[in-house]
């Protein structure tokens, strides 16, 4: 009765001798044996009979006959010991059996023979559930980091349109300021102009009273020269036109840097449009070597114009928070170059100063919003942020590369045709379904 | 140590000499099987909070954690600390080919529990006439806080350590009885004396 209880258990029971020779076999591994194989498995040794892991098989009959003691095996470390098919060859997920096993040591009471049985466990249906649920797990950790992701791009995106938002009333402020400076400039332009003629003409009265002198009585032409004399008509000759010529020039200028801060303000039109990067490069030298002087600004263009298509805006942004970082990089003596290439599918623009570098701990993080070295309240730690983040736009790239105490380069290449229209929500929505 | 240990002079003694000499059969069995010279310290024995226990044996560094309960006339579980220093030369011991995979060291730290665990409990066990069945080691990640909350106020535990001589790894195992085993152990180490 036990014989057949046994041999019908659900479970694998194998009986093997000290020389790893097969004594008994339950039905549950004759079933699994070829056919051919089942009336003369007897005295058959066990690793020939089940190959696979004969040298794991081997080693852990070897410790539970020198030990006299059971040993363990697990599937999650070796799911399969015997060479058997997933009972279920027809809908099972698994193609393999996954086996935990347990080796005792017995002893036959009759002849004393030391002996070991192997109880071989199917726990496939485990298995696959813990394996399905592992990819589960997997699989929700990895949607997990996605969102956390997307958060902190959230997170980004909403300090740098902050900033935008600043951008575009101080924008507006500078539009305004700079329309009310017109006014004063026109007729102060107006005034000089006139002035100048009116000076011509004084001087030409002067000049022919002068070359008349002769004709004049004594009295009078010493009258005349004492005149001359005590107002120092000669110097003032010289210096008149000359004053006059300065002011005009300083006005010409104040006129360029007003209408400067007015095409970089009121561009606020959204939209792709032909931009020529040369005169973008001029503008911002000229604006920007009105705040800071000491350096001294250099600018290489192969041609005239070097168009791209694109969103002017953000475009001049970009450009301009990179020359004030280099700008603001040199302190007393140096200079800044600009160098526009003009490749056949792209513009690359490098901007190089001879400034004070940004040290290698920092230079990874200079992208980063408000990653600033100023000291507080002097610097938001956007400007470069905003840069990146306009380039990406263009479909561009930016890159930094710099040595502390020698100067920095910065390249931003750009597409001339931009594929996606460089707008901000299409951006965006493009980004979303990404991550999604 | 504050606690009154549940066993008296007499009967600790006992156990002393009962577990070194089972864990030397224990270090004895694992040579065999290694080739290799096996160190054994001596057995300590003592009683423990379950927050003792926790800082006995899982704040080691670099460790690698098991458990293993045992049934029969005594009941209670072992745990096992190895360390992970040393393991690759254990392994090659154990016939074992580099390079080790995740599932293999798994391996080779259960089976080193279930031998050195498991003939020191047979050891015991053959000495104070006691039958028990050790089942399946598993790997063991304890969480403080869990062992903080506890049901039980003290346990007898004995500890020992297992030093392989030419490699750096060691290995800790440690006996823990529950009250109804400890009593019943301390019936038989009585009658052993008597």
């Amino acid at each position: 009765m036990f014989e057949q209880l046994v041999g019908k258990l659900p479970v694998g029971i194998g009986i093997v001798d000290e020389d790893f020779n097969v004594v008994y076999l339950n039905d549950f591994f004759l079933d699994r044996l070829p056919h051919n194989m089942r009336s003369c498995y007897k005295e058959t040794p066990v690793v020939e009979l089940f190959q696979g892991q004969g040298k794991f098989l081997k080693r852990r009959l070897k410790s539970v006959f020198v030990l006299q003691h059971p040993s363990f095996s697990y599937w999650e470390q070796r799911p399969h010991i015997f060479p058997f098919k997933s009972s279920r060859p027809i809908t099972g997920e698994e193609t393999q059996m996954y086996q935990n096993m347990e080796i005792l040591p017995i002893k036959d009471k009759t002849t004393g023979q030391r002996l070991a049985c192997i109880f071989l466990q199917d726990v496939t249906a485990q298995a696959s559930y813990f394996r399905a649920q592992q990819k589960l797990s997997e699989a929700l950790k990895k949607e997990h980091e996605a969102q956390r992701k997307l958060i902190r791009k959230l997170d980004t995106a909403q300090s740098q349109l902050i900033q935008a938002e600043k951008m575009a009333s101080t924008g507006q402020l500078a539009a305004g300021i700079a329309h009310e400076i017109n006014n004063p400039i026109g007729f102060v332009n107006a005034n000089l102009n006139t002035l100048e003629q009116y000076a011509s003409h004084l001087l030409a009265i002067c000049d022919g009273v002068k070359t008349q002198l002769e004709h004049f009585t004594d009295d009078l032409k010493e009258q005349i020269s004492v005149l001359f004399e005590s107002n120092h008509y000669d110097l003032l000759k010289d210096d008149i036109t000359e004053l006059i010529t300065e002011s005009t020039d300083g006005l010409t200028r104040v006129k360029d840097i007003v209408e400067n801060l007015k095409n970089f303000s009121l561009e606020t039109t959204e939209g792709t449009q032909v931009v020529d990067i040369c005169a973008v490069c001029h503008q911002l030298i000229t604006l920007i070597s009105a705040q800071y002087s000491s350096p001294q600004y250099k600018l290489q263009c192969e041609h005239e114009k070097v168009e791209v298509m694109g969103n002017p805006g953000p475009l001049k942004q970009a450009l301009m928070n990179v020359m004030i970082n280099a700008a603001q990089a040199i302190e007393e003596k140096g200079f800044i170059k600009l160098t526009v290439i003009d490749a056949a599918q792209s513009v690359t623009i490098k901007i190089l100063d001879s400034g004070c570098g940004i040290p290698v701990k920092n230079l990874k993080r200079v992208f980063e919003p408000f990653f600033t070295t100023k000291p507080e309240g002097q610097g938001q730690g956007l400007g470069l942020s905003v840069a990146y983040t306009a380039i990406e736009q263009h479909q561009g790239k930016i890159s930094i590369s710099s040595k502390e105490a020698k100067g920095t380069v910065v390249e931003i290449t750009i597409p001339k045709q931009s594929t996606a229209a460089a707008s901000c929500c299409e951006e965006s929505e493009v980004e979303n379904s990404q991550a999604t | 140590m504050s606690i009154v240990l549940p066993l008296d002079e007499e009967q600790r003694d006992a156990l002393q000499e009962l577990l070194n000499i089972s864990m030397g059969q224990a270090a004895n069995s694992l040579a065999q099987l290694i080739e290799t010279k096996i160190d054994i310290s001596i057995p300590k024995i003592s009683a423990v909070t379950p927050t003792q226990l926790y800082s006995l044996l899982f704040e080691t560094k670099d460790a690698f954690y098991t458990r293993q309960s045992f049934l029969g006339d005594v009941h209670g579980e072992v745990m096992s600390v190895l360390s992970q220093a040393g393991l690759s030369e254990v392994a090659t011991l154990m016939d074992y080919d580099e390079p080790l995979s995740k599932e293999d060291i798994q391996e080779i730290i259960l089976e080193l529990c279930n031998i050195l665990a498991g003939a020191c409990l047979a050891g015991l066990s053959e000495q104070l006439e006691l039958t028990t069945n050790l089942n399946m080691p598993t790997l063991f990640l304890p969480d403080k806080a869990n062992f903080d909350e506890l049901q039980w106020q003290h346990s007898l535990v004995m500890e020992v350590q297992f030093v392989i001589a030419i490699s750096s790894f060691s290995m800790r195992v440690v006996f823990c009885l529950d009250d109804e085993s400890l009593a019943r152990m301390k019936d038989t180490l009585d009658e052993l004396l008597a």
